[in-house]
């Protein structure tokens, strides 16, 4: 069936991912500056620098060599050693919402790339049958990674509604956040299943009707959290926790 | 920023310290392990995680994007004199940071928000405001008098004007546990290790100024007492006294420009060389269950440059050369230990949490069946003193240092000193058989006491 519907066209999209990579792209310079105002050393006065700042934490990343600067990003960042250190439950939550959207996001820009590449500007590379075949194979890995996500997700909303203690110090920002992951997580299985080629359920919720509906909520809701809510938030934790994880080296 | 008000930073936090604020994912594990929101817990806002999250709203009202587009909030006062309070409610001892899921270096972040505080005019707290005062008229917290320094060695005992090793004793045992600085010479004595002391040219270490976010008077002490080390020839610097050590080993070289010859080792890792080599003879049974107090200083702020060895191993294993002590460690301890509730300024300026903090310790302690909790911290050991009397249990704190001298059988009698009135401290007494006592400050003093 037609991926692009209900007024959505190739250029549409195109148009949409990059004005939302652009607000993306300023809303971390934005951060990078605002963290930028601060010093380059312990004795030093304020820097109010972005290209300081990034130099400030390549020295500070880079403090103890490139091997521990590596073993940080493996470690620490990659396989979240600190989480697992605390609380099992959490890492396996951390590592499957991690995971699982990262490969989600990366899947998505390579199935945006084919679209590209099946446009009819882009006949003179005669690459259009071999993109829809790559296109066809993500298919398994967009349901793995879904079902990744989904774990992960579920174990949050679970965690915020069923622990005490998480959920008395759960505040709107987690509701927005972590309903609106599970929410997009959902309405993306559901335009999948929808569309009838999903991996594990096969066509047993085929609507072609509904399909296209679902897929475009999955696709709004997913920019919006993308452009208007990780960089603008204290979400952004997303990329600054890992960077923090590095300039302290994997911290204490 | 928003005009009419004082900037909500003036300086001292890095960039990647601001990084640090939005790197939080607010997993709440500080929380399970904060000493003061455990001493404290109708108070969640004390903790790192809400105290972080309040900075980062404070630093956006100025700097983020609606001040950006609509220019930024004036800094409501009572806010900031509420977030001042919740900002000091802290030891400092870094516990969060070793749990931190996003690796934040909580101990820097405090010590680096807390100058802001005082830049604005909102902090210190409570007392704590008398340390420069106290530090910069006698180089000392106690108002006592320089030349002083060394009146409790013993008129037999050897110490050196100058040389290789060098003892670095701190204010507490040069005036309020001298008992800790007698055990010391002795012992180093009995190991025949020639040693020097600095005497009137040793100034406090001004760390209770580093952590409570006065940082000014810390340049003047830190070169001096570099500079002094230096002139005695020190290659390398005992310490009995975490506190100093940390100031030694992280702070001073902050504010140094020169190079620093000499290396700054814990006492508990040059004693336990010895007991290696074979230089200790002990003559005495010490027929006690001990049990081992991590300081903050001395374990958490410094494994990772001292490593966990001589952090956590050295002084357990000191403690267990002796014979006769039935050792066992809590349930919290090295990394992972419970602050007394001292440090951070905590002592002086909030001594009632200060209490609390150690009454929860000295609890952990009975929670190992332990006759005596053993640490290498005089201010530890002053406030587990005051958290044990608080909840009257009869739990002795001494440093190992002397439990050493006690097995070794040294004489660790105290001159009598124009400080003697002042001491208040557990002790050992050895003579046929050991006994705990404890000796009561006779006269209360102006000063501010411990931090």
């Amino acid at each position: 069936m037609a991926f692009y519907t209900l007024g959505l066209t190739f250029s549409i999209v195109i148009a949409l991912t990059v004005v939302v990579l652009g607000i993306w792209l300023y809303g971390l310079y934005f951060n990078f500056k605002k963290w930028g105002l601060g010093s380059t050393g312990y004795t030093a006065p304020l820097a109010n620098s972005f290209w300081l700042f990034i130099a400030t934490w390549i020295h500070e990343a880079f403090k103890d060599g490139i091997w521990v600067f590596i073993r940080t990003l493996v470690l620490d960042v990659f396989l979240l050693r600190r989480t697992l250190r605390r609380s099992p439950v959490r890492w396996v939550m951390h590592m499957t919402i991690f995971y699982g959207f990262a490969a989600l996001a990366a899947l998505s820009g390579l199935g945006l790339m084919m679209d590209i590449l099946e446009q009819p500007f882009m006949s003179f590379l005669g690459l259009a049958h071999q993109a829809e075949i790559v296109k066809e194979s993500m298919a398994l890995p967009f349901d793995l990674f879904g079902y990744l996500l989904l774990i992960g997700t579920t174990i949050s909303v679970l965690r915020r509604i069923l622990l005490k203690e998480v959920r008395d110090a759960t505040t709107a920002y987690d509701v927005v956040l972590v309903g609106g992951v599970f929410l997009i997580t959902i309405t993306g299985f559901y335009a999948e299943w929808m569309r009838g080629n999903a991996f594990l359920v096969g066509d047993v919720f085929s609507n072609t009707i509904y399909a296209p509906h679902f897929a475009l909520i999955h696709t709004v809701l997913a920019l919006a959290l993308f452009a208007f809510i990780l960089p603008w938030t204290r979400y952004i934790h997303v990329v600054a926790a890992p960077m923090t994880i590095l300039a302290n080296r994997g911290g204490e | 920023m928003a005009e009419n008000s004082k900037p909500l930073i003036s300086g001292f936090l890095m960039g990647t310290q601001l990084l640090e604020l939005n790197g939080c994912t607010r997993c709440k594990e500080c929380m399970n392990w904060c000493p003061t929101y455990a001493a404290r817990p109708d108070r969640p806002e004390i903790t790192p995680m809400y105290k972080i999250a309040k900075f980062r709203e404070l630093l956006d009202s100025q700097y983020g994007l609606r001040a950006k587009l609509f220019g930024p909030k004036p800094l409501n006062e009572d806010e900031m004199t509420r977030y001042t309070e919740d900002s000091y409610y802290c030891t400092t001892c870094g516990v969060c940071g070793t749990v931190c899921e996003s690796a934040i270096l909580t101990v820097e972040l405090w010590e680096a928000i807390r100058p802001n505080l005082v830049a604005r005019g909102n902090g210190p707290y409570g007392k704590q405001n008398m340390f420069p005062k106290l530090v910069a008229a006698d180089r000392n917290p106690y108002m006592a008098k320089q030349e002083d320094r060394l009146c409790w060695v013993p008129k037999d005992a050897k110490v050196d004007e100058s040389g290789k090793i060098a003892y670095f004793a701190g204010c507490t045992a040069a005036y309020r546990q001298q008992a800790l600085g007698v055990a010391t010479v002795r012992v180093l004595n009995a190991l025949n290790t020639d040693f020097c002391m600095l005497g009137k040219d040793e100034w406090c270490c001004a760390s209770a100024m580093i952590r409570t976010g006065q940082r000014p008077l810390m340049k003047e002490h830190a070169v001096h007492n570099i500079d002094a080390l230096k002139d005695r020839g020190a290659e390398k610097v005992l310490y009995a006294c975490a506190g100093c050590l940390r100031a030694a080993t992280i702070d001073w070289p902050r504010w140094y420009e020169g190079y620093i010859p000499y290396k700054n080792m814990p006492l508990s890792v040059f004693l336990r060389e010895k007991i290696r080599n074979g230089d200790v003879q002990y003559r005495r049974n010490i027929n006690y269950k001990v049990t081992y107090h991590d300081p903050c200083h001395n374990g958490r702020h410094l494994m990772h440059v001292n490593g966990r060895d001589w952090a956590f191993e050295a002084p357990r294993d000191v403690v267990q050369s002796i014979p006769g002590i039935q050792f066992s460690d809590m349930a919290r301890s090295r990394e992972l230990q419970r602050c007394c509730g001292a440090g951070g300024g905590v002592k002086a300026g909030i001594p009632d949490l200060a209490n609390d903090c150690a009454a929860n310790r000295v609890r952990d302690v009975e929670g190992s069946a332990s006759d005596i909790v053993a640490s290498t911290c005089p201010f530890c050991r002053r406030n587990l003193m005051d958290g044990r009397n608080l909840i009257k249990s009869p739990i002795k704190i001494l440093d190992v240092v002397e439990l050493m001298a006690q097995g070794m059988g040294l004489d660790v009698t105290i001159p009598e000193n124009p400080y003697t009135k002042f001491q208040e401290q557990d002790t050992i007494v050895c003579q046929d058989v050991c006994k705990l006592d404890t000796v009561t400050q006779k006269e209360k003093t102006d000063d501010i006491g411990e931090y």
